[in-house]
């Protein structure tokens, strides 16, 4: 298969979107955006300055009494267009994805796709924040809520799901009337500038939605930051519960989705024709760079013969991963984002060697598909023989690594899937609705797969996430988002 | 040619259909009396690829489930895109009927292979299949000359 025409053809110099208007950053620190498959270089990002994140919370600041004043509908009327944008632009958004991350071009489409449901669902905000009412809650007294936005949110996005993830957040907190910055991971900012300019060409107002690039420094310029209500974040744990604690400290709302420790858990009387590629998506989808990735695949039961053969079954599958660049459409699997993803991997494959686990398929010198350089590229490993205990049983590697357990029993399996710190996606393969229900009603996890391995809710609800996997009370997406960036203001009335 | 992904697959039924199509014209331009006849399959065969490419832009599972859900081998389902000028009618509706049992078979084993995986692509690709055995069956009852 021929490799498909990339879109960006130079390198993009990225500016802010502050107020409507494209800025250059004063800033002498800048970043080379790589594409991890080609290496070259294809865009440059400026760290900005403590003055221009401010800059933009100003500007979000100033646009919200406008915002917050004009209709629903005409809100919504903007998130339209954007949609509508957004489809044309389909296929240019999911190449630039690839080229700027390394994922599979069937996989930037879904995240394209995914983004753009989360626009279309959000236009249905005239009907989905509507308060509510009662009359005579004494004689002649009535009393009312409405939900009113609160002004400007902001998100600091991942690397991950570099178009996909702010939207989660932005099309609900616009839509219900708040204004917005974003700062993109600078790892791979390109597909939010590029969302800016669609949101340009939309015609939302001046300051409503804003672009701010950066790191760390930006990130907690944000969070210190008295006009900013409220944060979302997706990332580590560590970081997250840091963010998590300056919310607290600084009275914003917060939406914090952490690490994960996803265990697939396979049933003796699982269907294995369709549960191993179901495996394969969840293991090394998105180069196992996502908090929904299978992590630690569960074999349940005392029949030897079983284990052997879903085993193998697993590793064969998982040996004949083409991999290469996401551009080319016969590849299965891309690269690590940055090199220093992968080190990070490699490092949690010497400490499963070192404590014990046996390396069953070794991904460290991958075969790639095309003439590119190693330098972020690992293939896919498996680990048998894992304890929960060990460094790869317990931690997120963030990459496309699986590590084999046996469980004697349901109940065994899933008081393992309980004794992880973290909480985010599990999923069991069965064709027992007992077992079903059993997993599904025990299971700690704020996503549950019941013979799907990766458990992404869709944008009309919200995405849930347990113990150090996540900290807030209100998720992302669906009506969770929609109480999120609401305040509820309760009337009650009597007319003398 | 093995197929894996489900973007090969969506590009490589993009592609018989629109050769499927060509050849359809083909007939039509040959042998006007059946020309509403062939020039329908070929508007249909239009209306084939959006349908599919529907199903997997459409779906957001479908994309992100897409690499791992095929295993096929495009080179047992390709056919002669062309007629030769020497072909006659009779041959040319054998030719037809041989390239719609193969593109059924390629809808029927994609959507096999990928069932319990995916969602609206199989769907699509087995709607796709059971019309096309309507075809096949139209096409064998046409009077050959």
């Amino acid at each position: 298969m021929a490799v498909l025409e990339e879109p960006i053809k130079e390198v993009l110099e990225l500016k802010n979107y502050i107020n409507g208007e494209w800025v250059g950053s004063e800033s002498s620190q800048a970043l080379d955006i790589v594409n991890p498959v080609t290496q070259k270089t294809i865009a440059r990002v400026p760290m900005s300055t403590g003055d221009e994140v401010k800059a933009a919370v100003k500007a979000a600041r100033e646009a919200f009494p406008d915002w917050r004043r004009t209709p629903p509908l005409a809100r919504v009327r903007c998130l339209f267009r954007l949609k509508e944008l957004m489809e044309e632009n389909f296929e240019r958004l999911s190449r630039m994805q690839t080229m700027e991350h390394g994922k599979t071009i069937d996989e930037s489409r879904g995240e394209t796709r995914r983004g753009i449901e989360m626009v279309e669902v959000a236009t249905g905000i005239p009907s989905l924040m509507t308060g509510y009412s009662l009359e005579d809650i004494a004689a002649g007294i009535d009393e009312y809520v409405i939900y009113q936005p609160l002004g400007v949110f902001c998100h600091i996005a991942p690397f991950n799901f570099p178009f996909m993830v702010p939207l989660w957040f932005s099309p609900f907190a616009m839509a219900t009337g708040n204004t917005f910055v974003v700062k993109p991971s600078p790892r791979d900012p390109i597909s939010q500038v590029k969302i800016a300019e669609l949101i340009d060409e939309a015609g939302f107002p001046p300051g409503v939605y804003n672009v701010v690039h950066g790191g760390a420094d930006a990130a907690g310029i944000l969070l210190e930051h008295p006009d900013i209500k409220g944060a979302t974040f997706v990332g580590t744990s560590q970081i997250g519960r840091d963010i998590y604690k300056k919310c607290g400290e600084t009275g914003k709302r917060a939406i914090v989705q952490g690490a994960a420790k996803n265990f697939m858990v396979v049933m003796p009387d699982s269907n294995v024709e369709g549960t191993i590629p179901a495996l394969m998506t969840s293991f090394y989808g998105n180069t196992g760079q996502r908090c929904l990735s299978g992590a630690n695949l569960v074999i349940v039961g005392k029949d030897d013969a079983f284990y052997r053969k879903f085993l193998n079954a697993f590793v064969e599958a998982a040996s004949k991963i083409k991999v290469g660049y996401g551009l080319d459409e016969s590849i299965q699997m891309g690269p690590m984002q940055s090199p220093d993803g992968k080190e990070r991997v490699l490092g949690f494959i010497e400490k499963g060697i070192t404590e014990g686990a046996k390396l069953v398929l070794d991904g460290r010198k991958p075969k790639i598909n095309g003439d590119y350089s190693e330098k972020c590229f690992i293939g896919p490993t498996v680990f048998e023989n894992v304890a929960p205990d060990m460094t790869i049983g317990r931690e997120e590697i963030f990459g496309p690594v699986a590590s084999v357990m046996r469980a004697e029993s349901l109940d065994a399996a899933i008081n393992l899937v309980n004794a992880s710190r973290y909480g985010n996606g599990n999923a069991i393969f069965t064709t027992s609705g007992k077992s079903a229900r059993e997993f599904q009603y025990r299971v700690e996890s704020g996503n549950v797969g019941i013979n799907i391995g990766i458990t992404a809710p869709m944008a009309f609800f919200p995405f849930s996430g347990m113990k150090d996997s996540f900290f807030g009370v209100l998720h992302g997406q669906g009506r969770d988002a929609i109480r999120f960036f609401t305040e509820s203001k309760v009337v009650i009335q009597r007319w003398l | 040619m093995a197929l894996n992904t489900a973007s090969e697959v969506i590009s490589f039924a993009r592609r018989l259909e629109e050769e499927s199509a060509g050849l359809y014209e083909t007939l039509a331009r040959r042998w006007p009396a059946t020309e509403d006849t062939w020039l329908a399959f070929a508007r249909e065969n239009r209306k084939n690829i959006i349908q599919v490419e529907r199903a997997y832009y459409g779906v957001i599972s479908d994309a992100l489930e897409g690499c791992f859900a095929f295993s096929l081998d495009a080179d047992s389902y390709t056919f002669p895109a062309g007629l030769l000028e020497k072909t006659g009618y009779t041959d040319a509706l054998g030719q037809a009927v041989a390239m719609e049992e193969k593109i059924i078979r390629f809808y029927s084993e994609a959507a096999a292979q990928s069932k319990s995986l995916m969602a609206d692509v199989p769907r699509a690709f087995a709607m796709i299949a059971r019309k096309r055995e309507g075809r096949v069956a139209t096409l064998k009852s046409l009077p050959g000359k």
